[in-house]
């Protein structure tokens, strides 16, 4: 799932930006990682395209990651759910 | 009554009434008297909310007229909006616009001096791949959902444009109601302007649910309004949710604005939509009807000019149309999305025929479509499909020429999301696209 992830970041900074992506590591805070609000609401667009769930939209619950751990996290806890 | 006047006869407490982290501004300084030169009227755009602010009550009563402009806006804009408006004189600070500024902000105020016009406010709506439209109006029509001074006197936190209608609305709430602004700087990083905002104590707090999902995740634990505003786009459930679980305490309040009609309407209880009951009572002296499934208001008093100008064109009994597709319940009207002729993303309007007019030129676009899909980060985005020229070119470079190609032409909202390649396209009955949510 992380790698998933991360392949799905980096493809999406190619397109839209120059020079290389940021290293995401557990504590990056995503919004300070050179994506705006818009840029996190396109990646998880695609991450919907890719994986073929979006669980900010399934889960039932307003959660709202700051890091790029607490990410994924909520990726995979929905995946299993 | 100026604006002066007003911020003066509201005030509640000693102290900065304007405070940017910076800079702050206490009644003496937001006085009127405006520069002989700038009488006839100007435009301004400046990134600085204190020196704004001070122009504003300088200018409102001194002026003829005064044109708020995006200090975002490219020096082609502001120079075209300047003309539209017949106005030479601009105030700023922006080194870029140093060919067209006649002063700047602080050589604009002078001495006090009493007032001897009542200045038109000119707003600009926002734009989505056109240029902004000018809006007329008077203050008075601006303060019209004004809530008078409060005890203890609010702090509001400023996280819109001073210059464009809801941010506006904010200063205007803040100091005419004896209160205070606390501005962070419109261009600083989120988390900076969230920290100053809960440093100075803010009690009011008002965003669209793009900019409370962006707040929710950065927000610093000592942040706590008591009541929150959200305005602008829908109010969907999770936003609500997320904002009652994390600000317990506070109250909530949709503000329900149009800046082409300079109306609004309020609804505190925290529901999505607003109760049925309003389509016979109105809300604030706001007339709500609906037809054909959307909504359609009635402002009290006079529409601003602007508005016959633009696209709006009122039914029989004085109702203008909003846009906003609406679905009735036993007793709320709860709002769907815009119609099709606009989508709304993180607070932008954007016209889906307006960005396929873009596309089209490209040339190895055949045709393109733009649909949209609900995100629970922006609240839409768009998605491209089309059919390339060459049925042979290659997916992932025709996708990064497209990308690169909308970066130059469209504002980042416009920016299809997705681009699908397909071989053809549906076209309807009356051989158009077929539009509408991905």
């Amino acid at each position: 799932m992380r790698d998933t992830i991360r392949g799905v970041f980096e493809e999406l900074w190619a397109e839209q930006e120059d020079g290389p992506p940021p290293v995401l590591s557990d504590d990056t805070v995503l919004l300070e990682s050179g994506l705006d609000s818009l840029g996190l609401a396109i990646f998880v667009s695609r991450l919907d395209e890719e994986l073929g769930f979006d669980p900010f939209t399934a889960s039932d619950e307003a959660y709202y990651p700051r890091t790029f751990g607490e990410f994924v996290a909520f990726y995979e806890k929905n995946a299993q759910g | 009554m100026t604006l002066a006047a007003r911020i003066t006869a509201g005030q509640a407490s000693a102290g900065a009434r304007v405070d940017t982290g910076g800079t702050t501004l206490g009644d003496a300084e937001l006085v009127p008297g405006l520069a002989a030169d700038l009488a006839s009227g100007f435009a301004v755009s400046v990134g600085d909310a204190a020196q704004l602010i001070r122009l504003l009550a300088a200018a409102d009563g001194q002026a003829d007229a005064m044109l708020l402009l995006s200090p975002a806006l490219s020096p082609e804009h502001t120079s075209t909006l300047m003309a539209e408006a017949s106005l030479s004189r601009l105030v700023s600070d922006r080194a870029d616009l140093a060919a067209l500024t006649t002063l700047t902000p602080d050589a604009a105020v002078a001495p006090p001096h009493a007032p001897t016009v009542e200045t038109d406010w000119l707003l600009t709506t926002s734009g989505t791949t056109g240029r902004p439209k000018i809006v007329r109006h008077r203050l008075a029509s601006l303060l019209r959902t004004v809530k008078p001074a409060q005890v203890p006197p609010p702090i509001w936190g400023l996280l819109y444009e001073p210059t464009r209608f809801a941010g506006l609305q904010v200063v205007l709430q803040a100091l005419t109601g004896g209160g205070r602004l606390i501005a962070p700087a419109f261009d600083a990083p989120m988390p900076e302007r969230l920290t100053l905002l809960a440093d100075r104590g803010v009690s009011h707090l008002s965003a669209t649910p793009t900019l409370w999902r962006r707040i929710l995740m950065d927000a610093p634990a000592n942040l706590a309004p008591s009541q929150h505003t959200r305005g602008g786009e829908i109010a969907d459930r999770p936003v609500l949710a997320a904002l009652a679980a994390r600000f317990p305490e506070a109250r909530i309040r949709h503000i329900y604005a149009s800046t082409e009609l300079g109306v609004g309407f309020s609804v505190r209880d925290g529901h999505p939509g607003f109760p049925r009951a309003w389509l016979e009572s109105g809300r604030d002296g706001v007339d709500l009807r609906i037809r054909e499934d959307t909504l359609w208001v009635r402002p009290p008093g006079a529409v601003p000019e602007g508005v016959a100008a633009s696209a709006l064109t009122p039914d029989d009994d004085g109702y203008f149309p909003t846009g906003d597709r609406v679905e009735l319940t036993k007793d709320r009207v709860l709002f769907l999305g815009r119609d099709a002729t606009t989508v709304n993303i993180g607070g932008t309007k954007i016209q889906p025929e307006a960005v396929e007019r873009v596309l089209n030129e490209h040339p190895d676009i055949a045709i393109a479509r733009i649909a949209h899909r609900p995100n629970p980060i922006a609240g839409s985005l768009l998605t491209l499909t089309l059919v390339p020229r060459d049925s042979q070119a290659d997916p992932k470079t025709l996708r990064r020429a497209i990308s690169a190609f909308c970066k130059e032409r469209l504002p980042r909202e416009a920016m299809p999301a997705q681009i699908k390649l397909v071989s053809e396209l549906e076209l309807n009955a009356a051989g158009k696209l077929t539009r509408g949510a991905a």
